[in-house]
């Protein structure tokens, strides 16, 4: 006589049923979460499949899966059109300008988050303003401004022009972090002898790093995917930056789309790899600074 | 004590970068550097896909003028009007620039260009450009002084398939009715489609040219300033490529930019559609030069062959120049017959000048031959759109592309549309008149 071993999963030991109700559940979720998801990555992730399958097949080619694979079309951008140089010219640009709108909005934000002083509030409000002002109507202004200054042609005209466009709504960000940090452990290091610039270092700075990451990012990533001004302050070819570089692929009468994706490709990876890093501060960052100013 | 090292790291960091973005700052440009060569800056309206063609023929003339040195920067085509309009506001012009008739007028309203006539009556060029692209370079200015020395046009044409047509046992149409019944037959949807509409970006002009083609109609304007383009003959062309949507055309036309449409042709399902010369190195990508051929515009039932004359692109030099001389030089050497012919046989379009069009290059591309043939023929009448008002631009592309999108959804009526489009002309034609009276 066979012996007929009957084993239970832990819940159906605990419950003494086969718990058909957890499966249902289980479908419930899937449709209610699952499937939404699965469609929005889905919906987000063709594009970008797309521009890998048009930047590694060959020319003429109309797979739709990269193969035969080749690396033509980033021969191309990289060495034909130039996105060696150009990528240099956005790293510098892009962390220069990052550098600055985070130190700025770090000094900024912490005096509108610790200080009262008269006008404070109409100094927010014309923060807040600012973010109405669209690019393209400053550019004449701005233009004007750089060449008095000489810095037509250079890149301190990006890293100054995308650095001020950050600031207003960094500095804004930045007030709510600060603001997170209770006062009374900054007072705290204070009394144990710091200076209020010691203090700022050892006590406040730290607990601000989400906050760091998240206007950093959003600083590196706007100065990155910057055009206009990157073609308008600059009549150089070899200090243009990626974004310009992109729209080579675009002639007139005729569009590379091997080039255009694989440019696209060299310019989200930067983006891509920054987001990676940083997406686990990103969403605390980002719901600290926001809730609270 | 961590954190403050942190911050010096950084420091030290940003403060390389910063050498090297001051590194890579501004210099003086134009001008005379330490040396004692002359630069000059010129901008190509096309930066890209021609680059290394320019990059070819500066360093031809800088081996001919060892003391002027071009500097080369090419501006995407889709921003170079604003790119222009802010070097002007801000003074910083380069000294010679690739300028198309399409927004020539805007430059020459802000009196950003110096007049080349003194300059072509002493040149080694003079009499050898096409006079039909040195009127209509004259035509768009109000004055009718010569800004912009020509150096290439283009022309519509119909690109098929020979495959697809010869399966079908078509040939490429000569008259309307003849293209209508072919479109027809290439059509086995949704495997074929026998036509491609450019229903989105750029719809306008393309629809203008098979419209004046169809039409015959000469002029854009009437004696009175009215719009021609109401006229009932453009009406029923416009009803009857409409009624192709989706019939005959992918789904996808009603917004199709060029690219899309190209991409639609070069990728098999399309066996004709209507571009330009300019498009002629895709198709050859995608197909081979011996599977692809191009066929002027049709013609209507007035027999006449009637084109819609293209941008005419070519050269200006900048009235902020610091170095006219040398900046005419290099215009001179970009419209000479060698350079000329060169830059034409790299991009597929017609050479302006005329000792150029005679080269054997040519006569291996028939589609070219065809079109030079034919912007020579004294049968065809050039009809010149009216570049030189200032709205022309805003007309055809932002007020009505969305329109033509309606028509051919079935929204508004092909006469609705024509009409809205003429009165607008009409009203710019007025004003720019009364302006200039």
């Amino acid at each position: 006589m066979a012996t007929e071993v009957i084993t239970r999963r832990p819940a159906e030991v605990r419950t003494g049923a086969t718990a058909p109700r957890p499966r249902r559940k289980d479908r419930g979720r899937v449709l209610r979460l699952h499937i939404p998801l699965v469609l929005y990555l889905v919906f987000t992730l063709v594009p970008f499949y797309w521009m890998i399958v048009f930047a590694l097949r060959p020319t003429g080619s109309t797979a739709p899966v990269p193969w035969p694979i080749t690396f033509e079309h980033f021969d191309t951008v990289w060495n034909d059109i130039g996105y060696a140089v150009f990528f240099q010219n956005s790293v510098i640009v892009g962390v220069l300008s990052l550098f600055f709108t985070t130190v700025i909005a770090l000094m900024g934000g912490y005096a509108l988050s610790r200080f009262r002083f008269r006008g404070r509030t109409a100094f927010m409000v014309a923060l807040l303003c600012t973010q109405f002002i669209p690019g393209a109507m400053m550019l004449i202004p701005l233009f004007t401004i750089f060449r008095g200054l000489g810095l037509i042609n250079s890149l301190w005209s990006l890293v100054v022009a995308d650095t001020v466009f950050n600031l207003p709504l960094s500095i804004i960000l930045m007030s709510g972090f600060v603001s997170a940090v209770p006062f009374q452990v900054e007072e705290a290091a204070m009394v144990d002898g710091c200076t209020r610039m010691r203090a700022f270092f050892a006590v406040v700075l730290p607990q601000l790093r989400p906050g760091l990451i998240a206007v950093g990012s959003f600083a590196f990533i706007h100065t990155w995917n910057n055009f206009l001004f990157a073609l308008m302050f600059i009549s150089k070819q070899d200090n243009f930056t990626i974004p310009v570089g992109l729209s080579y692929t675009i002639g007139e009468y005729s569009a590379d789309f091997g080039a255009l994706a694989a440019g696209g490709v060299v310019a989200a990876i930067p983006v891509v790899c920054v987001f990676a890093v940083i997406q686990r501060y990103l969403v605390h960052g980002i719901s600290a600074g926001a809730v609270k100013g | 004590m961590r954190t403050i090292k942190k911050v010096c790291t950084a420091a030290v960091a940003v403060l390389a970068l910063s050498a090297t973005a001051t590194a890579c700052g501004s210099d003086s440009g134009s001008g005379s550097g330490g040396s004692d060569k002359t630069t000059i800056t010129f901008w190509d309206n096309n930066g890209g896909v021609r680059t290394p063609i320019y990059q070819e023929l500066i360093k031809r003339f800088e081996k001919a003028n060892p003391t002027i040195h071009v500097e080369y920067v090419g501006i995407p085509i889709a921003s170079v009007q604003q790119k222009y309009d802010t070097a002007v506001a801000g003074g910083e012009t380069p000294d010679v620039g690739g300028v198309t008739t399409s927004y020539l007028a805007n430059l020459t309203g802000q009196q950003a260009l110096e007049p080349a006539d003194d300059w072509l009556a002493k040149s080694q060029a003079n009499g050898k450009l096409l006079d039909s692209m040195l009127t209509s370079v004259k035509e768009t200015t109000p004055d009718g002084k010569l800004y912009l020395v020509p150096a290439t046009s283009n022309l519509d044409v119909v690109w098929y398939q020979k495959e697809k047509l010869s399966a079908a046992g078509v040939e490429a149409p000569k008259t309307w009715d003849d293209f209508f019944s072919s479109v027809d037959k290439l059509t086995k949807a949704p495997d074929q489609y026998g036509w491609t509409i450019r229903g989105g970006a750029g719809s306008i002009f393309q629809l203008l040219a098979e419209a004046y083609a169809y039409s015959g109609v000469t002029e854009f304007f009437d004696s009175s300033g009215k719009s021609t383009v109401n006229d009932p003959k453009n009406v029923e062309l416009v009803t009857k490529i409409a009624a192709l949507y989706k019939k005959n055309t992918p789904e996808a036309d009603v917004t199709n930019d060029f690219p899309k449409m190209v991409a639609q042709f070069t990728s098999g399902k399309v066996a004709m559609m209507h571009h330009n010369l300019g498009s002629y190195n895709d198709h050859v990508k995608a197909f081979g030069a011996d599977k692809i051929d191009a066929y002027p515009m049709p013609v209507g039932e007035s027999g006449k062959r009637t084109i819609v004359a293209n941008p005419v692109d070519g050269f200006a030099v900048f009235k902020n120049s610091k170095n006219k001389e040398a900046a005419w030089k290099f215009v001179d050497f970009l419209v000479s017959k060698e350079s000329n012919s060169y830059w034409n046989q790299q991009t597929g379009q017609i050479p302006a000048n005329k000792e150029a069009q005679a080269d054997s290059w040519l006569d291996e591309r028939p589609y070219l031959k065809n079109a030079v043939e034919v912007l020579g023929d004294p049968g065809t009448t050039v009809v010149s759109p009216p570049y030189y008002l200032p709205q022309f631009s805003a007309i055809t592309k932002a007020d009505t592309e969305p329109l033509f999108q309606k028509v051919l959804l079935g929204q508004m009526k092909p006469q609705e549309f024509l009409d809205t489009m003429a009165t607008k002309l009409t009203e710019a034609q007025a004003e720019w008149k009364k302006s200039h009276s």
